[in-house]
């Protein structure tokens, strides 16, 4: 009667499994030296420095941020729309165009989306140094095919029907196709655009940390000074300002139906697509050809990177994919279901913002103060990071679940655990499942930004070309991680459509 | 002088291996009022998509003003409107921009653009809503709000205030009352007033269920199983050809 059956729910938690090989390197590759260290930052956490200057910086930083932040969301927002637009199915069928480019657009946006803004951002700080524009356009290449694919999945849902009626009316193209993609646009616009803001937020602390600035920047410095109580403060403001926008999107609605409020986001949305314009042609004549001039070394060098090499690097960055995506997925519901107590989930509850909270350069940081760097170390950083957002996810989920079948197994005596597996997480584990596999998409992204920092696979071969102006190995990096990326979207694709 | 305005030429249409319309041949003049009917599932409504362009036949010709359809240029295929079945208004705008966007062929982009904002004028719409015993409460209200009849005439305004000269119709009378059904079918035939004499320049091919409105036709078509099996004046229809297509 007890066998072990795949399903969904035990699907959700066998990936837990790799806890085991994680588990044995991390301990062989334990290290006492950094212990007092940790401890160190983990009181910091309870005790962070507060005085006038330091607040001064926070408020500072967190503008630099802010600003970053908003404009790379702002640009990404509406340039995803135009290249969603042009890379929907409506806009080739209402202007005849052949279904050849249509397959170009896509694929050329699978691309650029499939390399994390660090990586953009390491590439461009190396060409064009360190500023805030290039901040902004490393966070706004990937976000803007990010975006572009909402979109675009939005505008498929417009009905054929609807497609054939407006062009029964045989209007002129372009007035049938806006008439078309109005609502899905402006709906796009609304649920999903202020969640891009704080993506755009937390990206832009990332890239801080990699030197573009910020409070990203700060956290890295007082990091690399060993100051935590100074880390702590900027962590805080960061946690405050995430908490504090997060209520204020709550409270914000747009009212379309408002003439001079619309006509008010149509000039942003023009002013926005000019300045970029002219921005663009700026940056490209305004190019610093004194740290480009190694691009020549791109003809003439033969790389060191062997094959044998290379393929290790690949297949690291994939492990490094797998165990993080087995952390993330399986976690969260082993935890609650565990500790599965009112109490309890308030901590899980905290300890998954700290999670969402803390950049993973930074905790991968504090964890190598114990830990030799491995594959294990990176990937359960990234999965740990990860796990917190899937759990917000489940969480609300669970929240909203009805609690009938639980209350009703309880009361027969069936042990309050397998009650809530049974009653409760049984109904959510498919839906949870299909959000992961999507997640796993944006860990296969990320493990470039604790490759670069915990020496691991493809991530950190690309900081070691770049800064050795290995320009043919830096291109070959990029090449894998886009195949990587783009096999991987292939098959969660795949697990995607069948979970739903 | 030639009359025909629209022209079917041995016309079969095939849905991967169903024949669904089966060598029709039809002409529609100029000033014809024409009644298509046929039981559910013969295949009115994909005749009427052959009609009006929307599905390319598998075999034959579709001639408009003896041209085919690739050969007509945007403003002369406009002179067909269609009032669909399943109505197919935009159900996230509102009531007046839905019949506004039967205006967008005779306006450039500004105009589809001010629609949607909600700045362009109603002032059109609004007439033709009213033709339509549309009431004023309605007006701004989103298509997903509205009952089964104030859809239909939503459509019905949308399909008139294209101004088009042949009306193509697929069961227009659906979810109206009685009192609505005759506004309806005299705005849709242009019978301005009873006696008036004047035969309307309109042309018409209108699908529908209820034999008691035939009487302003003058044409019948029977369809079965895609086929035509009568194509008569409304006067010589006898109970004899009904039972062949029911
Ligand atoms: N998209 C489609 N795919 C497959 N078969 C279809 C499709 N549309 C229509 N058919 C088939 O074509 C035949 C004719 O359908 P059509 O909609 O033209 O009938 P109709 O006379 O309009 O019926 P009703 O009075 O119920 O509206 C039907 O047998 C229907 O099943
Ligand atoms: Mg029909």
């Amino acid at each position: 009667m007890n066998k072990l059956k795949l399903n969904y729910t035990s699907l959700s938690f066998l990936p837990i499994l790799v806890c085991i090989p994680l588990g044995y390197q991390l301990i062989t590759n334990i290290h006492f030296g950094g212990f007092k260290l940790f401890q160190e930052f983990l009181i910091s956490a309870f005790n962070p420095k507060i005085d006038n200057e330091i607040i001064f910086t926070v408020i500072n930083r967190l503008n630099e941020t802010i600003v970053i932040g908003f404009f790379s969301w702002l640009v990404s927002i509406i340039f995803g729309a135009i290249f969603g637009i042009l890379s929907s199915n409506i806009f080739y069928k209402i202007l005849n165009i052949p279904n050849f480019f249509y397959g170009i657009v896509r694929s050329f946006l699978t691309m650029v989306r499939s390399i994390h803004e660090v990586v953009w951002g390491i590439l461009l700080m190396q060409i064009y140094g360190i500023n805030f524009s290039v901040g902004i356009i490393a966070i706004c290449i990937p976000y803007i095919a990010v975006n572009s694919k909402v979109f675009a999945e939005q505008l498929e849902t417009i009905e054929y029907k609807s497609f054939e009626s407006i062009n029964q009316i045989n209007a002129p193209k372009f007035s049938s196709l806006l008439t078309l993609i109005w609502n899905p646009i402006i709906n796009t616009f609304k649920n999903f655009g202020l969640y891009r803001l704080e993506c755009s937020i937390r990206s832009t602390v990332i890239l801080g940390l990699f030197g573009i600035g910020g409070i990203g920047t700060s956290i890295f410095l007082s990091f690399q000074t060993l100051n935590f109580r100074e880390l702590w403060t900027y962590l805080w403001s960061l946690a405050i300002l995430i908490i504090l926008s997060g209520l204020i999107f709550k409270k914000i609605k747009f009212y379309t139906t408002n003439k001079i409020l619309s006509i008010f986001f149509i000039a942003v949305f023009f002013i926005t697509i000019l300045f970029s314009f002219s921005y663009f042609l700026y940056f490209i004549f305004n190019i610093n050809f004194e740290n480009f001039n190694s691009v020549s070394s791109l003809f003439k060098s033969s790389s060191d990177l062997g094959l044998f090499d290379f393929l290790k690097l690949i297949s690291e960055t994939i492990i490094l994919s797998l165990l993080s995506t087995g952390i993330a997925i399986s976690l969260p519901p082993l935890v609650i279901g565990i500790f599965n107590n009112n109490t309890s989930k308030i901590f899980i509850k905290i300890f998954a913002f700290l999670l969402r909270l803390i950049p993973t350069p930074v905790v991968l940081l504090t964890l190598l103060t114990f830990n030799n760097p491995s594959i294990s170390l990176a990937a359960l950083t990234l999965g740990l990071h990860n796990a917190g957002i899937t759990s917000k996810l489940l969480f609300s989920n669970l929240d909203s679940q009805d609690k009938r079948n639980y209350i009703a197994m309880k009361s027969l005596g069936i042990s309050k655990k397998t009650s809530w597996l049974l009653g409760i997480f049984s109904q959510q584990s498919k839906s949870y499942l299909a959000y992961c596999a999507y997640r796993s998409d944006i860990i296969i992204r990320e493990t470039a930004i604790v490759g670069v920092i915990g020496s691991v696979g493809l991530g950190w071969q690309l900081q070691e070309s770049l800064s050795s102006f290995a320009w043919q190995e830096v291109t070959i990096v990029l090449i894998a991680y886009c195949s990587i990326a783009i096999v991987g979207e292939l098959i969660n694709g795949k697990i995607k459509n069948s979970l739903t | 002088m030639n009359n025909t305005l629209l022209e079917l030429k041995n016309i079969s249409f095939k849905y991967k291996n169903n024949l669904i319309l089966n060598k029709i041949n039809l002409k529609i003049n100029h000033g014809e009022k024409i009644a298509l009917l046929g039981k559910s599932g013969s295949g009115k409504t994909t005749l009427i998509s052959v009609l009006n362009g929307t599905i390319k036949p598998t075999q034959g010709e579709v001639k408009l003003f003896n041209k085919s359809f690739e050969e007509l240029d945007r403003k002369q295929k406009s002179k067909i409107t269609t009032i669909w079945q399943d109505l197919r208004l935009i159900e996230d705008l509102s009531a007046e921009q839905n019949v506004n966007c039967g205006l967008l062929a005779e306006n450039n982009f500004y105009f589809a653009f001010k629609n949607l904002l909600n700045i362009s004028s109603f002032k059109k719409a609004h007439k033709y809503m009213q033709l339509c015993r549309l009431h004023n409460s309605i007006f701004e209200k989103k298509i997903r709000k509205l009952s089964g009849g104030q859809k239909q005439r939503v459509a019905i305004a949308r399909s008139l205030i294209q101004g088009s000269n042949i009306l193509l119709a697929d069961e227009p009378f659906n979810n109206l009352d009685p009192k609505l059904i005759t506004t309806i079918k005299n705005l849709l035939l242009e019978n301005v007033d009873k006696n008036n004499t004047k035969q309307s320049s309109k042309t018409a091919l209108v699908a529908l269920h209820r034999l008691d409105l035939l009487n302003d036709f003058d044409k019948v078509i029977g369809i079965r199983d895609g086929k035509i099996f009568f194509n008569i004046k409304r006067t010589n229809l006898k109970k004899l050809h009904l039972d062949k297509i029911y």
